[in-house]
């Protein structure tokens, strides 16, 4: 078997029936799909099928031979975030992170799918298998509407600094 | 003060929306073997037979532990304040609750170790479980813990106590008397990242603990304890959690890897199922809280008696700190001087509750402000005069003699009122938190305030 995970084509080698999380994670050590429920119910490990979401702790490797698969690592980099990352960065949408990666994901193939703007009933049904325990979900659904509007791009405005006066600096975390 | 308000970037946000965020699960150790459990099938049960050489033989298991291997198998959380050890690691005579572990196993993959887990040879005899904590402090309720079904280590008490003021002369003096009972229960916190941890025992015979704990000293502490080490032979790397709420105060999984890192000297990970974590892991208190209030008929609460009980689950854990911090909150953010507060921490065979999101508080503060909605509408008062009328202000005194400096208790409550829209009449509308005087400083309250300035103004 082979795949194609964010552009690089590697033989496969597990067996046929193991969830496609696996190879990801544990033969690729392709980490951001993540194992949250391994039962299909939370959506944390949702990567994308030639394009489509799907969830890949429930996907035999064997019955996705050959597709090209993107996860949140091929979507952007750090120094190059995509709309959607880059809203998700800037509306505070990612707070433990565990989440984040089948959201990204699943409101990527969204966003791709619609081509302009999104309306929110449309990101409720596109997010509703997916589980957030941390933000309540507005910030989340509110950041996938402005990523498919194009109005991402304040992060250059932060940290808000004073004329003549050296910006906030946050080094590391206090917890 | 320029960061106050300022719209600051997250410090790990880059790395949570790329995917670069390296959680528990995600660091990756050359040789790891797999941990699964042997758990409990039983809510109550003694262990009649236990052995695990059946087990320790088969195909790619390096290490199995019991209680056997564990320098103090029974050690308590809270130790350093006060609070007694009474629960195992990892269960020795008894079980107390269904999917309490006995024995832990390491082996070359994740299906080794369940199969091993398997074939480890245990027999119980079942005993009779207690699900109620009402009944729990019934006579003739079964006994399912060794010091009885109440937590008996409040100093020289077995419940938390507070007596303020004259409760009889309140409940002599009160016009009508409101009680009632409230009963919320038992909430998993659910952290979409479950219990997992990754050990690995280093070549100067230190061991390096990958931990999604919310308290890294806290459980280094407790790792120390169960393996009576130094701390410094412990390196503990956390920080990034997916996902707490409270549930992973607890230790649930670090010291367990330790000891089969050392057993098998190979890196070991346990990473719970989410059916392990629904079922066993530790949740939310479920609480029995009834409520008397003594008021008159202008709407001043006199006095409050109550009778709290809190579901411990099968062992101690956070649970007398959480009912401590439930009677300091019990009056909520009213003034009654006249208080008699009895709190129980009662044993039960469900899992160990703990700490979640405001331990031991939203509980009673859930019953408190329902109750006072109560109150209100049996004297046939509006609610939120009720609650301006008894807000704390300054100079007022807690149920545990706490002289008030700066209560919020007007100013919030004008709020919320103003952003919801109610209408309120003038006099409550120009109320401050400023000491008390003309009618809302009646003889009751002047006499608590005298009080509280002979003893020196609060401590």
């Amino acid at each position: 078997m082979r795949l194609t995970v964010n552009g690089i084509e590697s033989e496969i080698s597990s067996p046929p029936l193991t969830p496609l999380l696996h190879v990801l994670r544990d033969e690729l050590d392709v980490t951001s799909p993540k194992a949250g429920c391994q039962q299909g119910g939370c959506g944390t490990c949702t990567v994308l099928v030639d394009g489509e979401p799907r969830r890949s702790c429930l996907t035999p490797v064997a019955a996705v031979d050959g597709a090209s698969i993107t996860t949140l690592e091929g979507v952007g980099e750090p120094e190059r975030l995509s709309p959607v990352q880059a809203a998700f960065y800037e509306k505070y949408a990612a707070q433990c992170g565990f989440c984040t990666p089948g959201m990204i994901m699943a409101a990527t193939a969204l966003i791709d799918r619609k081509g302009g703007p999104v309306e929110r009933d449309e990101v409720l049904e596109a997010l509703g298998g997916h589980y957030c325990r941390c933000t309540g979900y507005v910030k989340i659904v509110d950041a996938v509407m402005a990523a498919s509007r194009g109005e991402v791009g304040d992060v250059q405005d932060l940290p808000v600094s004073e004329a003549g006066e050296p910006s906030v600096e946050v080094h590391g975390s206090p917890a | 003060m320029k960061a106050v308000g300022a719209r600051l970037p997250r410090y790990d946000g880059v790395g949570h929306v790329t995917g670069r965020t390296r959680f528990v699960d995600d660091v990756r150790v050359g040789k790891t073997l797999w941990v699964k459990a042997l758990r409990s099938p039983h809510h109550h049960a003694a262990i009649t037979r236990l052995d695990v050489s059946k087990a320790a033989a088969m195909p790619g298991v390096h290490a199995i532990v019991t209680h056997e291997d564990i320098p103090r198998n029974v050690y308590g959380h809270l130790e350093a304040l006060g609070v007694p050890g009474d629960e195992p690691l990892l269960a020795a005579e008894d079980v107390r609750y269904l999917g309490q572990p006995i024995a832990a196993v390491a082996a070359e993959s994740e299906a080794a170790a369940q199969a091993a887990v398997e074939a480890i040879e245990v027999s119980y005899e079942e005993k009779p479980a207690l699900f109620d904590i009402r009944k729990a402090l019934d006579p003739d309720a079964p006994q399912i813990h060794h010091w009885g079904n109440v937590y008996p280590h409040y100093g020289s008490y077995n419940h938390r106590r507070v007596r303020k003021g004259n409760i009889d002369w309140a409940f002599e003096k009160a016009d009508v008397i409101v009680e009632g009972v409230y009963r919320p229960q038992a909430i998993e916190q659910l952290p979409l990242e479950t219990q997992v941890c990754t050990v690995v025992p280093e070549p100067d015979g230190r061991l390096t603990v990958y931990s999604c704990t919310q308290a890294m000293y806290f459980s280094m502490g407790v790792v120390a304890a169960h393996l009576q080490w130094p701390l410094n032979r412990l390196k503990f790397v956390g920080g990034t959690v997916g996902g707490g709420f409270g549930g992973k105060v607890d230790t649930a999984t670090d010291t367990i890897c330790c000891l089969l890192a050392l057993k098998a000297r190979r890196p070991v990970k346990w990473r719970w199922t989410r059916e392990e974590e629904m079922l066993c892991s530790s949740t939310r208190a479920p609480w029995h809280i009834e409520l008397a209030d003594a008021v008159t008929s202008d709407g001043w609460i006199l006095g409050r008696r109550t009778l709290t009980i809190h579901d411990a689950g099968a062992y101690a854990r956070f649970s007398p700190y959480g009912l401590t911090k439930h009677a300091f909150h019990h009056s909520g953010a009213y003034t009654i001087p006249n208080l008699r507060f009895d709190g129980f921490v009662a044993f039960t065979n469900r899992v160990p509750t703990t700490a979640m999101r405001g331990f031991g508080v939203t509980s009673v503060s859930f019953a408190v402000e329902t109750h006072l909605n109560r109150v209100a509408e049996a004297i046939g008062m509006d609610p939120w005069e009720l609650r301006l009328k008894n807000a704390n202000r300054v100079g007022d005194t807690t149920g545990n003699g706490v002289t008030l400096k700066d209560p919020s208790t007007v100013p919030v409550t004008l709020a919320a009122a103003e952003r919801v829209g109610i209408e309120l009449p003038a006099e409550y509308r120009a109320m401050t938190s400023d000491p008390r005087g003309g009618d809302l400083l009646p003889e009751h309250l002047a006499a608590q305030q005298n009080l509280s300035e002979l003893n020196g103004g609060g401590h």
